[in-house]
């Protein structure tokens, strides 16, 4: 068939297949994935997620079990949501301890009414650093929290949780203020460090905690002296808040970005629908052809192997196969080829049988074509056609199939799919907890890219099924 | 006709279900041996500790020899061909052995023992949900083929499409969200509440136990084999024996049950145990979510253990059922097609 043939059909099938509403539907969600999975970095919020999924020092500084950040529009307390200071202001000043310091500042506008749940400051430091930190609140106080102290360094990570290391100096804060009750039944482990920060300062404030609103300062003091010669340096500074609310989609009980991971997942969940239905419609085309065209003991041999596969319960064996041998995502595709090649194989013998008795058929013969030159020549490319509908219909089983073995946790794990994110869920009781952004999401995607597939395979199978095409 | 039918397809489905379990056996040979040899290794072990008042090098003799015996009793020192031969035929007379870590309810480590307590926990949820789907399909579907490309039809049939790729384990999921965290209806998983109340209260528990499984099945079930029953009798509206009965004036009810579901009957049911068959295997996961204590929940059991026998037991069963499903479709469409039954050419 030559390439003006090709185009004449598309153009024919375009043109049926325009008419087709939910067709259309579905092919605008399947370009929309696509372009998401070229551009996969613009979207998400987390650039490494691929690879640190599993990384528990990644996502240290998020906070476990948050809901999605819009559920601030629903509820009446409104939570803090995460943020990033990046660029402190750098000024000099004169500290009564220290002398002349060099000042890191970071101002954080805070409009809520539930605080953050952490204050988190991260550097890169060279050499020996020591530093004085604390928090200028909007009522003139200041929240000491303490001394940072660090030799020895060679570029590394320095990182100040305020939730960790500052407990005693916030609790410390807190009984200046605070009744004497109220002190009395508590300790500094049990007092919230950004409870304290983020109240009025009452006395029923380890109580009540009402917040206190404006903008709050969050210093870094370093002695200007440490910095002068070159051979100390603090880098790369920035302050995270931990909020209540986090990302579009929230965060799980290991503190990751579901967002994230469900974006890329999705990459995935195509890929991995895409090519083992295509693979496996295609081989399960050819072998139909061939089983019909040969006839004789060829064909009942190809049955009897199509009807052994058959009788195969296929996601029984998957998981037994998994289980045991703890493959890696190209082995699990491989055997859902194994398995998933069977389905148009009996629709497409039968219709073979019929074209195989057509006249041009036998006038290619009688022309001296040979047996391939007619399969593929004359046989194939009028099946083929048939089979895009049955590759759109078998993605979604195929997608399920792997969100299925990942949910029993036979994922791979060097990669993230929605159902290995639905296996968390499940192990952490998500639904019995109320998580809802933790398991709606992810099967919510698994039945869209579903629905995608279906509305695309029902209206190109009304077009090119059950009429044969000929010419 | 019928009889040499009949046992034609059993002894062929017989034979399939040999060959799969040979295969199995080829496939998954030396893990299951490890197995074995572990659990040979702790037994002697065991049995050597029940020893008493003999010489440190008696128990050294003792234990290789009886080692050995065990090895010889289970064939391990026999040449592989042979080995994977033994497993076959063990695994297809059921003869399954002991689990490596999971027991029955009464602490019985027999794996036929463990999948037989399962087995009818699976076939009660699945027979009565499979029930009302096939209800439900069926009078949807003729419903839908009565008045192609109406509203009922197309809202039906966009339905369908919209929860072809659901996963019902998920759907499973999202109504315990709804039915147990937010409205607290419905009990989380298991059979039955515990203690296990007795008499009438022990039906009505179970099934409240059964409530939300079965509506998770049924929601998720019907609209997949509504939408092929539509096509298929649709198809056999189009036939030209029913325009000629509508035209006698035969009532539209009488033409749809009497020569429409007649000649459609034969595909009909294969579609609909075929689409059955396929949920039950789907349904694997989904016990597990619903901690049902079928055969399904027995893979996530057997998974997590990492219990070799169990999950081939499991396997066994699964593939066991699945091939019993296969030729009671056969022989049903057998009954069903005259030209088998009475013996006409096919």
């Amino acid at each position: 068939m030559s390439l003006k043939d090709v185009t004449y059909r598309f153009k024919e099938f375009w043109g049926d297949f325009k008419r087709e509403k939910s067709g259309l539907i579905g092919l605008g969600i399947l370009l929309l994935c696509i372009v998401v999975v070229i551009f996969e970095p613009l979207f998400l919020p987390y650039k490494d997620v691929n690879g640190n999924w599993r990384n528990i020092t990644y996502w240290q500084d998020n906070s476990p079990s948050a809901p999605p950040a819009w559920v601030n529009l629903f509820t009446k307390l409104k939570s803090a949501t995460t943020r990033q200071l990046d660029n402190p202001e750098i000024t000099d000043e004169e500290d009564p301890e220290y002398g002349p310091v060099k000042t890191y500042s970071f101002t954080y506008n805070y409009k809520y009414d539930l605080p953050p749940l952490d204050v988190i400051m991260h550097a890169k430091g060279t050499g020996m650093i020591v530093a004085l930190l604390e928090i200028e609140r909007p009522d003139g106080n200041i929240v000491k929290l303490g001394q940072l102290y660090e030799e020895n360094m060679e570029d590394s990570q320095i990182r100040y949780a305020v939730e960790t290391d500052a407990k005693a100096m916030a609790f410390e804060f807190a009984q200046q203020y605070a009744s004497y009750e109220s002190i009395a039944n508590s300790d500094s482990q049990s007092v919230k460090p950004t409870n304290v920060i983020f109240s009025q300062a009452a006395a029923d404030m380890l109580e009540k905690r009402q917040s206190l609103k404006g903008e709050y300062v969050y210093r870094i003091k370093v002695p200007a002296f440490l910095l002068e010669d070159g051979s100390n340096h603090l880098d790369d500074l920035n302050l995270v808040l931990t909020g209540r609310v986090s990302g579009i989609m929230g965060t799980d009980t290991a503190k990751r970005d579901l967002f994230s991971g469900i974006i890329a997942g999705l990459k995935w969940a195509l890929f991995i629908g895409l090519i083992t239905s295509v693979i496996s419609v295609l081989i399960g085309v050819m072998y139909g052809i061939i089983s019909a065209y040969f006839g004789g003991f060829t064909d009942t041999a190809m049955s009897f192997v199509f009807e052994l596969f058959v009788s195969i319960p296929v996601l029984p064996v998957l998981i037994v196969l998994s289980a045991i041998f703890k493959p890696s995502i190209w082995i699990i595709i491989s055997s859902l080829i194994v398995f998933s090649w069977v389905g148009p194989v009996k629709t497409v013998r039968s219709m073979a049988l019929q074209i195989k008795e057509e006249t041009y058929v036998e006038a290619a013969k009688a022309l001296g074509a040979g047996k391939w030159r007619i399969i593929f020549k004359h046989m194939a490319p009028l099946l083929l056609p048939y089979s895009f509908a049955n590759m759109a219909l078998s993605v979604p089983s195929t997608i399920v199939f792997e969100a299925s073995l990942s949910l029993l946790g036979l994922g791979d794990p060097t990669i993230i799919t929605w159902g290995q994110i639905l296996h968390d869920a499940q192990g952490a009781g998500a639904a019995l907890n109320g998580l809802w952004w933790w398991i709606v999401p992810p099967g919510l995607f698994i039945a869209v890219m579903g629905m995608t597939f279906a509305f695309l395979g029902f209206a190109m199978d009304k077009i090119l099924h059950p009429k044969l095409r000929t010419r | 006709m019928y009889k040499w039918y009949a046992l034609k397809r059993i002894l062929r489905g017989v034979f399939m279900f040999a060959l799969i379990m040979f295969i199995m056996s080829l496939l998954f040979n030396q893990v299951s041996e490890q197995t074995q040899r572990t659990q040979i290794f702790e037994q002697v072990k065991q049995e050597s500790m029940r020893l008493k008042d003999v010489k440190p090098e008696y128990i050294e003799t003792w234990r290789t020899n009886r080692t050995d015996q065990l090895i010889k009793l289970y064939r391990l020192d026999r040449p592989y061909m042979e080995r994977v031969l033994f497993r076959a035929v063990n695994t297809i007379t059921f003869n399954l052995g002991d689990s490596t870590l999971i027991k029955s309810s009464k602490g019985d480590k027999k794996v036929i023992v463990i999948l037989l307590e399962a087995l009818p926990k699976t076939m009660i949820l699945f027979t009565s949900a499979a029930l009302v789907q096939m209800l439900i399909g069926v009078t949807l579907g003729l419903k839908k083929a009565q008045k192609p490309g109406k509203r009922l039809d197309r809202t039906t049939s966009f339905i369908t499409m919209i929860v072809f790729g659901m996963p019902t384990w998920w759907l499973a999921m999202m109504l315990i969200l709804l039915f147990v965290y937010v409205f607290k209806l419905f009990p989380s998983g298991g059979v039955n509440s515990i203690p296990t109340p007795e008499g009438i209260m022990f039906v009505l528990d179970r099934l409240w136990h059964m409530a939300l499984p079965m509506i998770t099945l049924i929601l998720l079930g019907f609209w997949g084999l509504s939408f092929v029953v539509r096509n298929i009798v649709l198809s056999v509206l189009q036939e030209d024996y029913i325009m000629s009965a509508r035209a006698r004036g035969i009532p539209e009810n009488k033409v749809l049950f009497g020569h429409t579901m007649r000649s459609a009957a034969p595909p009909l049911v294969t579609i609909i145990i075929l689409s059955l068959l396929g949920s039950i295997s789907g349904a694997i996961i989904f016990e597990g979510i619903f901690s049902w204590p079928g055969l399904g929940n027995l893979y996530w059991v057997a998974v997590q253990q990492n219990d070799i026998p169990v999950l081939m037991g499991d396997l066994a069963m699964t593939t066991g059922l699945y091939q019993g499903g296969l030729v009671f479709l056969d022989l049903i469409y057998g009954f069903l097609d005259p030209r088998i039954k009475v013996g006409g050419k096919a």
